[in-house]
């Protein structure tokens, strides 16, 4: 057959409305895959330039010494911007009022931050504004708690070592403030070209030097690739995986859900097309057999319909790309409002994806019904009851080959596909036996209904292999929507709970035990505050195990081979005074992970360590520690180490001793409490009533994890969107195939004398049972997929959802009536000499 | 009458049913020469739709030969039949068997299409206007009535230029007057191309125009050759 001929012959079927089924679910399937990979491609890349604000930068190295020029001169031929920060300790003294007070201060180059905003205000305590300046040179910014605290204004002078400064502005936030508690001193913001002006920075001082990194992801790998083997033990390389493990989470939940919902589409538009090109094969039985007895050889046959549905695969796949960008811009312009980042410009792959899976669907789902046709006998001519189609295992072998190359292709992971494929041929079975109980059983509840519901109900039966067939497509497409809601469900539940409303946002410290009743009722009258302050006591570990603590910390270098300052584990290291505290109950985010905590009213001395602390420091459980508090000697054993979880915004302590081995010391209280910005203006009083007390203010990066976790849960909500779409389009073409075949018999009832009411009452009722069939058979299968995915996917706490059971079936009715209704309506409508003759 | 263009030698056909196995032809042996008018007849479930599938190459046989233009058609396989069918073989069908999504003029167009003729629509649209359809060229299968369906049937039978042209009941569906005029037809053409002719039909008015009668009883043939007295039902 020619080419010319192939599209002479499309031109004819689509003329005729063959091929229009076909179309739209390739279409569909070309647009809603490309849609949604474009759209997740832009969100990914606008949430991953969100969640990088939080680092200030795409990658951070952090160390503790001097970043080497090396690594800048390769950032620099990778074509990366590269900003250097530096972080250290220092007392700032305020000229006029005469006073001091510890601040942390960061000295940044020009270009800093790479990725995010500086906020700063004209008063303390204020909302502020984003500026894209840096304080000059000679000026610096400060926290908003600096200036109570040192009694300043803006445009008075500070000094840091042997510099002198003009606070230039109140340093609301910085992007990369976040992460690290340990930083509790205020900030000072100030030129990094202004620091060796200080000479503050000496031999053994404690410094942190960090590089940011920004440009490509290419360029960042080259990098990466590049100073690998040099960065251990001394630098670190982070991204915000690292930098922010509830954040990362959080993103790679959301990739996965993205990527889930992603593959549903492309299963429910395999599925459309494998139906729309069912119908298109079996309304060409004649046809084909017609053609046959004209000359038309079996090659021809194949290669011709091969032809007509490459045509439709060009013409679809085109028309597809053009649908899913139109799509994925409606969808940005409907969300105007609520997506406040800017999307970037997506890439080629989403169109790639999008042009590719409608080919695979086409081959995977539409071949093999059109091949069949080349076995068609040309005797069907004259004997129409001659058996025709392919045998069921070629179409389901193609379809499962073809599923699974799409999705490992699309998803990159073999596991998640395998069990995807496994789950839903597996519930393919399970479902194929529930429908068919379901059908017998709606026989015997038939016999005793009214004359509508016997009717349908014996069509039900008649047609068993058919409707057994419907219901599994019903059920898978209801299955997919309700396994997206489920695990959607699931997810944006636990992302909320992360950071439940009214996280408390500020750290109150150093609050003196005559302050404690003061401060608390200033919370109290003006806040919804209930909480309590609790001691904290500063010491230092002088003694491990009748070692001096110098010589432990020595020893253990010697042993690991390291050298000195690489700090293993996390936390301080031994020589400086450290926050303990005591407490008789396990606070409430952390893990015993071994040992046991201390029974209450224990009064004997002893110590719960951080587990990554404890390894650092290369102690655990039965060794002694000696502390010097306050020049005096307290000594107690380690009984059990903890697991902290430090994202939980919830004052946390290395060390926490039992309430027998602090008493008679003096300690000072510290409290965690909410604030909202309105609130903000307490701070201010509460510092001049209180000068010595230490406030930390966290609400702007519990405000930044908060909008990472929102907009990533839109995105999450908008592909279950685009995924029902797909589901009900799957609906509507399994309604189409089957409607030839329910048409003429209902035609055929009509022509006998069956009213219109009757008929109409007959199909829906019809589909209306179909509908809770599926519905019910979803509801199983939605319930184990979710289970299992939550476990093994999104690790997520699952359970059975009651409401569902009674919601599927009901849903499933109601949606499959009224779209089979609305399917066939003109048809019953029609005269049925009309309808016999068309289908 | 010149030498056979048709002929069938021992031919069997059995199809196994749930009953056991099921003989529907037995033994037919048959000799059709080139430009003859042969009338298969017998009653319902004698065998002649069979005997004509297998005549045609549309089905094979499970024991005997059959040679077509020469060629030993049950020894080929599908891919070389179709292209004999192509090369030499019509068909009219009782139920008309025109594609519903194309109009009369595709539908005689086909057969020319199929052979990569580039006059197709020229070639066509003469057999339409042979047929006393001009008028209707662009009308659907739906829009005609039957005897107008039947006379598009015709003219793409004849549009390729077939060696033989095989009928099945090509009056059955239609009534007694129209099926005359159809009838006429289909004669007055096979006689302008010289077109041999093989007619399956209960009509005894409609086998008695040919010169040939073959008869069949239980898959038998009981009256091989012009004895058309006896085979009348």
């Amino acid at each position: 057959m020619t080419l010319s001929l192939v599209v002479r012959f499309a031109a004819r079927d689509w003329r005729a409305g063959e091929l229009r089924l076909l179309l739209a679910a390739l279409l569909l399937a070309v647009g809603a895959v490309s849609a949604i990979s474009l759209f997740v491609d832009r969100l990914q890349r606008a949430l991953v330039a969100e969640s990088t604000s939080f680092l200030g930068a795409d990658r951070t190295i952090d160390s503790s010494r001097a970043i080497p020029d090396r690594f800048r001169e390769l950032a620099a031929e990778q074509g990366l911007a590269a900003v250097d920060v530096v972080g250290f300790p220092s007392m700032v003294f305020a000229n006029a009022a005469e006073r001091s007070q510890l601040a942390s201060v960061k000295a940044v180059a020009a270009g800093y931050p790479l990725r995010g905003e500086l906020r700063i205000a004209e008063q303390p305590f204020g909302a502020g504004r984003v500026t894209d300046g840096l304080p000059a040179p000679g000026e610096v910014w400060l926290d908003s708690r600096l200036f109570p605290a040192l009694g300043l204004e803006l445009g008075d002078r500070v000094s840091v070592g042997y510099s002198e400064f003009v606070v230039g502005a109140v340093l609301v936030s910085e992007p990369d403030r976040g992460g690290s508690f340990f930083d509790f001193a205020p900030r000072l913001l100030m030129r990094a070209e202004d620091v060796p002006g200080t000479r503050v920075i000496q031999p053994g001082s404690r410094i942190s030097y960090r590089l940011q990194l920004a440009g490509t992801d290419a360029g960042l790998k080259a990098l990466y690739d590049a100073i690998e083997g040099e960065l251990r033990p001394n630098y670190r390389w982070n991204s915000i995986r690292e930098a922010n493990a509830s954040i990362g989470r959080a993103l790679e939940r959301a990739e996965s859900f993205l990527l889930l919902g992603g593959l549903l589409a492309v299963l429910l538009a395999g599925i459309a097309v494998a139906l729309g090109a069912n119908r298109y094969a079996r309304r060409h039985f004649d046809h084909v057999a017609v053609l046959k007895t004209l000359g038309a050889t079996p090659r021809d046959i194949q290669w011709g319909y091969t032809g007509v549905l490459l045509v439709v695969g060009i013409v679809g796949a085109v028309l597809g790309l053009a649908l899913g960008v139109l799509v994925h811009l409606g969808i940005i312009a409907a969300l105007g409002g609520f997506l406040p980042v800017v999307l970037p410009m997506p890439g080629l792959r989403p169109l790639f994806v999008g042009l590719v899976t409608g080919f695979i669907c086409l081959l995977a789902f539409a071949l093999p019904p059109l091949l069949g046709l080349r076995n068609i006998s040309p005797m069907r001519v004259i004997r129409r009851d001659l058996a025709a189609g392919v045998a069921p295992a070629v179409t389901y072998g193609f379809a499962i080959v073809g599923s699974l190359g799409l999705l490992i292709w699309y998803s990159g992971s073999v596991f998640l596909t395998i069990w995807a494929l496994l789950g839903a041929v597996v519930t393919g079975g399970v479902f194929a036996t529930l429908a068919l109980v379901l059908l017998r059983g709606g026989r015997v509840l038939g016999m005793q209904a009214g004359s509508v519901w016997r009717l349908a109900l014996a069509g039900l039966q008649r047609r068993y292999r058919e409707n057994v067939a419907q219901i599994m497509i019903f059920g898978f497409a209801i299955m997919l929507l309700l396994i997206m809601l489920l695990v959607r469900t699931a997810l944006i539940d636990e992302w909320r709970a992360q950071i439940p409303e009214r996280t408390p946002n500020h750290f109150l410290m150093n609050v003196a035990p005559d302050e404690v009743e003061a401060v608390q009722n200033l919370l109290e009258t003006r806040t919804d505050y209930d909480g309590e302050l609790f001691p904290m006591i500063r010491g230092r570990i002088t003694v491990v195990n009748d070692v001096e603590a110098r010589e432990w910390r020595q020893q253990q270098w010697r042993e690991r081979g390291e050298g000195r300052g690489s700090g293993g584990g996390r936390g301080p290291g031994m020589r400086g005074e450290r926050n303990l505290t005591f407490s008789a109950d396990l606070p409430d985010n952390n893990v015993v992970v071994e040992g046991e905590w201390w029974s209450n009213g224990a009064d004997a001395p002893a110590v719960s360590m951080e587990d990554d602390y404890a390894a650092g420091l290369g102690v655990g459980i039965g060794d002694t520690l000696t502390f010097d508090v306050g020049g005096l000697p307290l000594t107690a054993p380690i009984t059990n180490l903890r697991r902290v979880e430090w994202d939980s915004l919830q004052p946390n302590f290395f060390i926490i001793l039992s309430p027998g081995a602090l008493k008679g010391f003096p300690a000072t209280y510290m409290t965690s409490f909410f604030l909202s910005r309105e609130q903000k203006p307490l701070l201010n009083e509460l510092l001049s009533r209180h000068p010595t007390v230490t406030v930390i203010e966290v609400d702007n990066i519990i405000a930044q994890v908060r909008t990472i976790i929102d907009r990533v849960t839109q995105a999450v909500e908008l592909v279950l969107y685009l995924v029902l779409c797909a589901g009900i389009l799957v609906l509507i073409a399994s309604i189409q195939s089957s409607r030839d075949l329910r048409l003429k018999e209902h035609a055929l009832l009509r022509a006998l004398g069956g009213t219109r009411r009757l008929i109409s009452g007959a199909l829906v009722s019809e589909f209306a049972v179909l509908g809770a069939f599926a519905g019910l058979v979803a509801v199983i299968g939605a319930e184990i997929t979710v289970f299992a995915l939550n476990r093994q996917v999104f690790e997520l706490r699952t359970g059975l959802h009651p409401q569902l059971w009674v919601a599927g079936p009901l849903l499933g009715m109601l949606v499959i009536a009224t779209v089979g209704y609305l399917g066939t309506r003109k048809l019953v409508h029609s005269p049925p000499a009309t309808v016999l003759r068309e289908v | 009458m010149s030498a056979s263009i048709l002929r069938a030698s021992a031919l069997v056909k059995r199809v196994p049913t749930a009953e056991g196995e099921l003989t529907i032809l037995d033994s037919i042996d048959l000799g059709i020469g080139s430009g003859a008018q042969v009338a298969v007849v017998g009653e319902s479930g004698s065998g002649k739709t069979t005997l004509l599938g297998i005549l045609a190459g549309l089905d094979l046989p499970t024991a005997g030969s059959v040679w077509l233009d020469g060629d030993e058609i049950t020894a080929m396989d599908e891919e070389q039949r179709a292209r004999v069918r192509a090369r030499c073989v019509g068909f009219v069908f009782q139920s008309f068997q025109l594609i519903d999504s194309l109009t009369a003029l595709e539908n005689v167009m086909l057969p020319l299409e199929l052979r990569g003729d580039r006059q197709a629509k020229d070639g066509a649209r003469d057999f339409l206007d042979r047929v006393g359809l001009a008028a209707r060229t662009t009308h659907y299968p739906r829009q005609l009535s039957g005897g107008e369906q039947q006379r598009v049937g015709i003219a793409r039978a004849f549009a390729s230029g077939p060696k033989v042209l095989f009928a099945d009941e090509p009056t059955g569906n239609l009534d007694t007057a129209t099926g005359a005029k159809v009838a006429d037809l289909l004669f007055d053409l096979n006689r302008e191309a010289g077109t041999t002719l093989v007619l399956v039909t209960h009509d005894a008015a409609l086998a008695s125009r040919c010169g040939q009668i073959v008869t069949l009883a239980a898959g038998r043939m009981v009256a091989p050759m012009a004895q058309q007295r006896a085979a009348m039902p």
